[in-house]
């Protein structure tokens, strides 16, 4: 928008506040105005030959397991297992693949089965985990690939690659790319946020980076913005002490006055357009606390989502912000959900992550359902690699853990344009190898791009003369999961 | 299938291509306007890189353009296919293919028609040929030029019909010369004295009291700093700190002394190498230790090692060539002429570093080099002395027991013995001298060992002992041994197996999987892996470290009767398995390093036994201590390994010393740990050092270090001169080749580096890459003739900013009328003087200055200021590694200039962030300046912020008399360097107002404004007064005005 109309608007509905504010929540009539007044002009940068078709998702709740939650015990159902317990891995199966320096110098790969129970689920009798009771519920909503797989076998290039498309650093992530082509659909709010949980297991691995949601070589504001959950939900969003909104107004109108002077004696637009910046700097100040405040939501809602979801900072609660975020329009929600690498102690752990995780993955496709938003919202459900069938450490009859797998792992996808209620991909009996459909990292991104109506191929930005794109040179678009 | 197509075009067609351009076009210029279209659109299938070349053709060279006949026709457009191609109406047979995703715009396809109706002049790469100094061009207004920069600019814009801008106001000119060369505002007496100077050299005489200013080397850092891709931490997975900020101090010194900027380079590139490198240079080396280094569990070493190097091969070709080198690593560069084996030949420079893959987890990696001040040298010297008093203390009562001992006599444990192995370079069983093991594959040596001869498993050696040690379950058996572990934790040491371990019978000696103590196993299994027993020790033995190891069985078919000694003790197992169900007969061979039955054993072993009866505790005893001692006191004192007189020493000491002999040692010990806590505390930096031999290097297919390709040796891209033949194929030589003035691009890159710098914009807008897919130069005239003074004036990087700042260009107001705004957006052509936003750190220092909060000491170790809770906590690894929880710092370091910030790439400091710091995973030649709602925030939320507003109020209450308006106009003074119009005064003046009524009416609110931040208040005043100045300072530090140069 034009920044000097914007900042008229902004002074009218400023009149509207002083006389509206004694009446009604400022924020509340400020979030209701943005989306029904300015609903026309929602669409906030993004490249003008994009989309580059229908899109049927028109944003991405990107649900990110980070550690690698293990395909074997949630999944990929292998009761072949239960037979050859403590057996060595075939060679045959193994065929000389790399293994990490944490069990290369195993002397035996004992196999490991599944210490818990799969049931079938749903219309479609999908095989998943005693652990997931609650995903179970939805799995006629979700499309589950067991065979996606990927090139770097510890964490930090897994992660890397998965949430920018190269192992190592220096790429904008996927949510970057998102908005650099769409832009935003919103005024008051980031195009991309992102909210971190804890782990719920005793082991609470791995770091995570902000250069999983930095913006590469694209112009930094196109980086992920956090919202936290102690302190100020977006960093320095709220007014120092002894700042109150009328204060932070006077001195903002004191602002944007004399960047105006400025403006008409350099002519530079840059001033502009720090005014329509401060103009949304203030949106925000009131927009996101209206968004984090919970305090409206029925109790039905933490009921879908579970207890936690009264806890700020968990991820039930982080789910529960990512649907009200997606109401806002946001484009790209980003979680991270620490804790998922079993190396041992899996058994305890793994149920843990579960326990903390699996009624809000749930409870948010449910919700996004009955409120209708997920047609045009694409849910992701995925850690960066899986788990290996052998055993790390010792292997009990109750207790074991498991190494990195980066030959097959288990990603779920709901809403936005994915078939709901199937299951893609075959593994060996071992959950070793990919025996059909194999679906590597850059093909979950070509395809998650496809359903927000972008061609991978031209989403490019040049850069060191070269004309990057989220798939590197690689990814083709998996029809089989498209509706 | 495009290949064919364009073969078999048929020349009917040529009637449909009819060009839309309405006037002939003017001479073309291939290099500026017909070779971007083709590297951009063409070069993918038609480029430097054969491997996907399609129909063999490529227009990357003139000799691939004009290869093949009637491709293109000098001077015929309408016979040249490349033209038919790219104009051909149908669109299955033109040119790019629609599947590529490029098009050519009718425009390009009429400049393609025009370039070769002209002839089809071919021309290398402008970039690729050295720069000539170009003739002074005529100009008009040749009053307005004030040195050779001015005439080139003025030149181009006469052409353009355009008028420079008259010279900024002197305020707005000192502003803005004095950040770009110390990086912060001038102070009010600065500005006062400049003002009141009317002498006609009054800026000269600024430019030189700016660039003799210590804070000069630290702004020229600033930029350095991003190509480096310094940081404090290391940046892969657990991010914990490292300790670079000595090279940093050097590099802030260099620009100090005015160092040429060729010996700049070679010093960075190269310094260790120099002959007797001084510790600076030394120190200088560390450029291309900056990069990312990782240590997450389970890594593979290899690969990171292979990163490293490729990181260098980017940050170098980087910040010196301007070229992509990176492009090259998986295949031939697709637009430049690199090949692939160029970029792996450059990466061999950097391959042969005496470094790890994996390392960094208690700071530094190495090679390092401790930095000790004066005081600390002087400590270690005491404490090395005291340590070696004690060492003659012991050495002597050490002497006096070995004279007694000399002619004890050795009784051999030899009850029993079925088989012994001495490795006395001989691989026979000394009982029976017949039977000689042998070695199947791998390379196998015989290697001094812990008392005698030993066997070296070094590389995958695999020996065969026949039938030795065929033993029964259910008869007692022992197995005795020195073992130095020197591979992956986890391996087999020895296996005895009638077919495979997962088939049984037979058993095995292990070690168990482990960080530094290995733990041993035993196994005997029956059949298959499930029958059997299985024990293992609790205790192990170290790795890289001698122990003797006896395994003594009973015979009974239980794990408990299996007895693990180490070094002759006795040591607990633990039960892994205990399930013998029928007594089996042990049968089959002994290997050792079989590959099929497990990890290979690496490692030495010595005086290998075998015993068909179980040996006791006092015997262990005699094989692992009391016959090896006296075998080594046999030995005379000079003739011992290092080894050996290390183990006397701690054998004496604790098992024989008396106890004042033995406090002696204890004391020692005291010393020394204190001496290795001594030198963590000694600062540190990390240096390039060459491994005596170098590695090899390999092309790597795709890029991945497992791929080798051929093998290459150290050289430069070929499109680049050549080194010197009889030159050492070294670092040295490397460096000292990118200064030679007859490299192209060096000298290029280096004065758009410093353009940049002033103007926002390089010469050449992509100062990362001067090849065929960057920007063509704004005006290369003024790039050569900047890049020729350079080398002509000795490199003088100092003398290259004075030559900037003083030109008439860089003088002008920058101001801009609508009309120049849309004709000239970006400023290329220079008709008016620089305005852009500050760099972030610049933001920052500016309101610690104009505050007076600042503390602007230079160099040092980083600091930590105020940064909101739980950053770095909530998304680090923990545990004792460092950088994982945030310890702010206090007092003064509060206020340091922010280049000093401590530099986490993994969470990178939330406010310079904001406006735009890099990260710095990765060598970065420019900054994008964003304008974003999260920047607002910051400036009026950030403590930081908050707490300078407050002390600026203090300063105008303290420095500008008692009137308001007064105060006021001093704020903004010192903010901007200029008064305020009375407009602006009157917009602070009704805000001061409105505030100071409202603060007065909440005396609360006042103290929490006042409250923020750590540093005391300086003046005493109603706080409802200082709050409202306090406010009207934020104001002030939030104008787009203060944030930006102008």
């Amino acid at each position: 928008m034009n920044p000097v109309r914007e900042r008229e608007l902004s002074l009218t509905r400023r009149q509207l506040f002083g006389n509206a504010s004694k009446g009604i929540g400022v924020a509340a009539l400020a979030s209701l105005l943005n989306r029904k007044l300015f609903a026309d002009e929602s669409a906030v940068g993004g490249l003008a030959d994009l989309p580059h078709f229908a899109p049927k998702a028109k944003r991405v709740i990107y649900l990110h397991q980070s550690g690698a939650p293990s395909q074997i015990e949630l999944f990929d159902y292998k009761p072949k297992l239960a037979g050859i317990a403590g057996t060595e891995l075939p060679d045959s199966v193994r065929q000389g693949q790399r293994i990490t320096g944490m069990t290369s110098g195993q002397n035996s790969l004992p196999i490991a089965p599944s210490i818990f129970k799969f049931n079938r689920a749903g219309a479609s009798g999908t095989w998943i985990s005693e652990l997931l009771p609650h995903t179970a519920k939805i799995v006629d909503d979700i499309a589950i690939i067991k065979t996606v797989n990927t090139d770097a076998i510890n964490h930090d290039p897994a992660i890397t690659f998965i949430q920018t498309g190269f192992m190592q650093p220096g790429r904008p992530s996927m949510g970057s790319w998102v908005t650099y082509g769409l832009g935003s659909e919103n005024q008051n709010l980031p195009a991309f946020v992102v909210l971190l949980s804890q782990a719920n297991a005793l082991n609470r691995d791995q770091p995570l980076f902000t250069r999983l949601w930095s913006s590469g070589f694209l112009p930094s504001k196109y980086q992920g913005v956090r919202f936290r959950a102690s302190g100020d939900p977006v960093l320095f969003l709220a007014n120092p002490g002894g700042i109150d909104a009328e204060t932070r107004r006077s001195m903002l109108d004191a602002v944007a006055e004399l960047n105006q002077v400025t403006e008409k004696s350099y002519g530079d637009p840059e001033i502009a357009t720090r005014i329509s910046q401060y103009e949304m700097a203030y949106r925000m100040q009131s927009s996101v606390p209206e968004l984090t405040d919970l305090s409206k939501e029925p109790d039905s809602t933490f009921e879908l989502y579970g207890p936690d979801s009264r806890k700020a900072g968990t991820y039930a609660a982080n789910c529960l912000m990512a649907r009200r975020l997606a109401e806002r329009g946001v484009r790209f929600i980003q979680l991270y959900h620490r804790g998922w690498d079993q190396h041992n102690d899996l058994p305890r752990d793994l149920a843990l992550q579960c326990g903390g995780t699996d009624q809000a993955s749930a409870a948010l496709v449910t919700d996004l359902k009955q409120r209708g938003l997920l047609d045009d919202t694409l849910v992701v459900w995925g850690g960066e690699f899986g788990r290996t069938v052998y055993c790390q450490g010792h292997l009990t009859k109750d207790n074991y853990g498991r190494d990195h797998h980066p030959r097959c792992f288990a990603m779920w996808f709901a809403g936005g344009g994915f078939k709901p209620g199937i299951t893609i991909g075959e593994t060996d009996d071992f959950s070793y190898n990919v025996t059909a459909d194999p679906v590597p990292i850059h093909d979950v991104q070509a395809t998650v791009l496809h359903c927000l109506g972008i061609d991978h191929t031209r989403l490019t930005y040049k850069f060191q003369g070269r004309h990057f794109r989220l798939t590197d040179v690689a990814g083709v678009v998996n029809q089989k999961v498209l509706a | 299938m495009p290949a064919r197509y364009f073969l078999s075009f048929s020349i009917s067609l040529i009637s449909c291509s009819v060009s839309l351009a309405a006037a002939p076009p003017a001479a073309i210029n291939f290099d500026r306007q017909i070779r971007p279209i083709l590297s951009d659109n063409c070069f993918t299938c038609h480029g430097p890189d054969e491997k996907h070349r399609m129909a063999g053709l490529h227009f990357d060279t003139k000799e691939g353009a004009f290869s093949k006949e009637g491709v293109i026709v000098g001077g015929d457009s309408a016979h040249s296919r490349m033209y038919l191609r790219v104009s051909n109406p149908n669109e299955a047979m033109r040119m790019p293919p629609a599947y590529s995703g490029h098009k050519l715009t009718p425009a390009q396809i009429d400049l393609i028609k025009a370039w070769i109706d002209q002839g089809a002049k071919w021309e290398t790469h402008w970039a690729f040929l050295p720069p000539v100094p170009p003739e002074l061009p005529e100009v008009t207004a040749k009053n307005w030029a004030r040195n050779p920069i001015d005439r080139f600019v003025l030149a181009k814009l006469e052409k353009e019909n355009l008028q420079p801008q008259p010279e900024a106001a002197k305020a707005v000119l000192l502003r803005r010369v004095t950040f770009d060369l110390t990086g912060l505002p001038p102070t009010p007496s600065e500005l006062k004295a400049f003002l009141n100077d009317q002498s006609p050299n009054a800026y000269q005489k600024v430019v030189d009291r700016l660039l003799a200013s210590p804070h000069y080397g630290e702004r020229m850092a600033m930029q350095w700093l991003d190509f480096a891709r310094y940081a404090d931490t290391h940046g892969y997975h657990i991010d914990s700190a490292r300790e670079m900020w000595p090279w940093r101090d050097w590099l802030i010194g260099a620009f100090n002394q005015n160092m040429p900027y060729d010996e700049f380079t070679i010093e960075q590139i190269a310094g260790d190498l120099l002959p007797d490198a001084t510790q600076s240079q030394k120190i200088a080396s560390g450029f291309n230790r900056n990069h990312m280094i990782n240590f997450e569990g389970g890594a593979i070493p290899e690969e990171y090692q292979n990163e490293y190097i490729i990181d260098r091969i980017e940050a170098t070709s980087t910040t010196w060539l301007g070229i992509t080198l990176g492009c090259a690593r998986c295949h031939d560069h697709k637009y430049d002429p690199l090949r692939q084996k160029d970029f792996y030949s450059f990466g061999a420079f950097f391959n042969s570093i005496d470094e790890k893959g994996l390392d960094g987890y208690k700071g530094n990696a190495v090679p390092f080099l401790q930095l000790p001040t004066d005081a600390q040298a002087h400590m270690k010297q005491q404490l090395l002395e005291a340590i070696k008093d004690k060492d003659k203390e012991i050495d002597a009562a050490e002497a006096q027991w070995e004279q007694q001992q000399r002619n004890v006599p050795v009784l051999d444990v030899s009850s029993g013995l079925v088989a012994d192995y001495a490795f006395d370079d001989s691989l026979a069983n000394r009982l029976q001298p017949d039977t000689v093991a042998k070695v199947v594959s791998g390379k196998f040596s015989f290697t001094q060992g812990r008392v005698h001869r030993a066997a070296d498993f070094a590389e995958e050696a695999n020996v065969n002992f026949g039938n030795t040690g065929e033993f029964d379950s259910a008869k007692p058996f022992s197995i005795a041994f020195w073992l130095k572990p020197e591979g992956p934790s986890g391996m087999a040491i020895l296996q005895h197996y009638e077919q495979s371990p997962k088939s049984g019978p037979g058993y095995e000696v292990a070690l168990d999987y482990c960080k530094e103590n290995c733990n041993i196993i035993v196994r005997i299994r029956a059949n298959g892996t499930d029958t059997g027993i299985e024990t293992r020790s609790v205790q192990g033995v170290e790795l890289d470290d001698w122990s003797h190891i006896t395994v003594a069985y009973d015979g009974s078919g239980k794990a408990n009767g299996i007895q693990i000694f180490i070094n002759g003790h006795d040591v607990k197992t633990s039960t892994v398995l205990d399930r013998m169900t029928t007594p089996v007969s042990l049968k089959g061979d002994l290997q050792i390093g079989n590959k099929d039955w497990g990890t290979p054993l690496k490692g030495k072993l010595e005086d290998l036994r075998f015993y068909n009866r179980r040996l006791y505790a006092s015997e262990a005893n005699q094989l692992a201590v009391v016959n090896p001692i006296a075998s080594v006191l046999q030995i005379p004192t000079g003739k011992r390994s290092e080894d050996q007189t290390k183990w006397l020493r701690a054998y004496f000491l604790k098992d024989v010393a008396n106890p004042a002999e033995k406090q002696v040692g204890i004391d020692r010990a005291t010393l020394n740990r204190g001496k290795e806590q001594f030198d963590r505390e000694i600062d540190s930096t990390m240096v390039m050092k060459e491994l005596p031999k170098p590695r090899d290097t390999f092309v790597l297919l795709r890029g991945d270090y497992r791929n080798h390709g051929d093998k290459v040796e150290p050289n430069t891209p070929g499109i680049l001169p050549p080194l010197p033949k009889d030159a050492p194929r070294n670092r040295l030589t490397l460096a000292k080749w990118l200064v030679d003035p007859a490299n192209p691009l060096v000298a290029r890159v280096v004065v758009n580096h410093f353009w940049q710098m002033y103007f926002g914009i390089g010469l050449v807008k992509t100062s990362e890459d001067f090849g065929s897919q960057g920007d063509p130069p704004a005006n290369q005239d003024l790039l050569d003739w900047l890049a020729t003074e350079f080398v002509r004036t000795k490199w003088d990087v100092r003398g290259l900013q004075r030559l900037i700042v003083t030109s008439a260009v860089y003088r002008q107001a920058s101001t801009v009328s609508p009309e120049l705004l849309e004709r000239d957006p970006e400023n290329r052509l220079l008709a008016r003087g620089p305005r852009f936003r500050l760099p972030a750190e610049m933001v920052r220092d500016n309101a610690l200055a104009v505050s007076g909060l600042m503390n602007d000491k230079i160099g040092g170790a980083s600091v930590r200021p105020y940064q909101p809770k739980g950053l770095w906590e909530e998304m680090a690894f923990g545990g004792d590694f460092s950088a994982q929880t945030y310890e702010q710092s206090h007092g003064s370091d509060l206020y340091r200039r922010s280049m000093y910030t401590f530099w986490k790439r993994t969470v990178p400091y939330p406010s310079l962030n904001t406006f735009d710091a890099p990260d710095r995973e990765k060598c970065t030649a420019r900054r994008g300046t964003t304008n974003t709602p999260l920047q607002a925030l910051v400036l009026m939320n950030d403590p930081t912020f908050v707490e300078a507003a407050r002390a600026l109020a203090e300063r105008e209450i303290k420095e500008a008399g008692s009137d308001e308006p007064g105060r006021i106009r001093y704020g903004f003074m010192l903010a901007t360097a200029r008064e305020p119009s009375a407009n602006e005064l009157g917009i602070l003046q009704g805000l001061y107002q409105k505030e100071l009524s409202h603060y007065t009416k909440d005396p609360a609110a006042a103290q929490k404004l006042l409250s923020v931040g750590e540093s005391k208040g300086t003046v005493k005043c109603d706080p409802a007064e200082l709050a409202a100045y306090t406010l009207v300072s934020s104001t002030i530090l939030n104008m787009d005005e203060t944030i930006t140069k102008n």
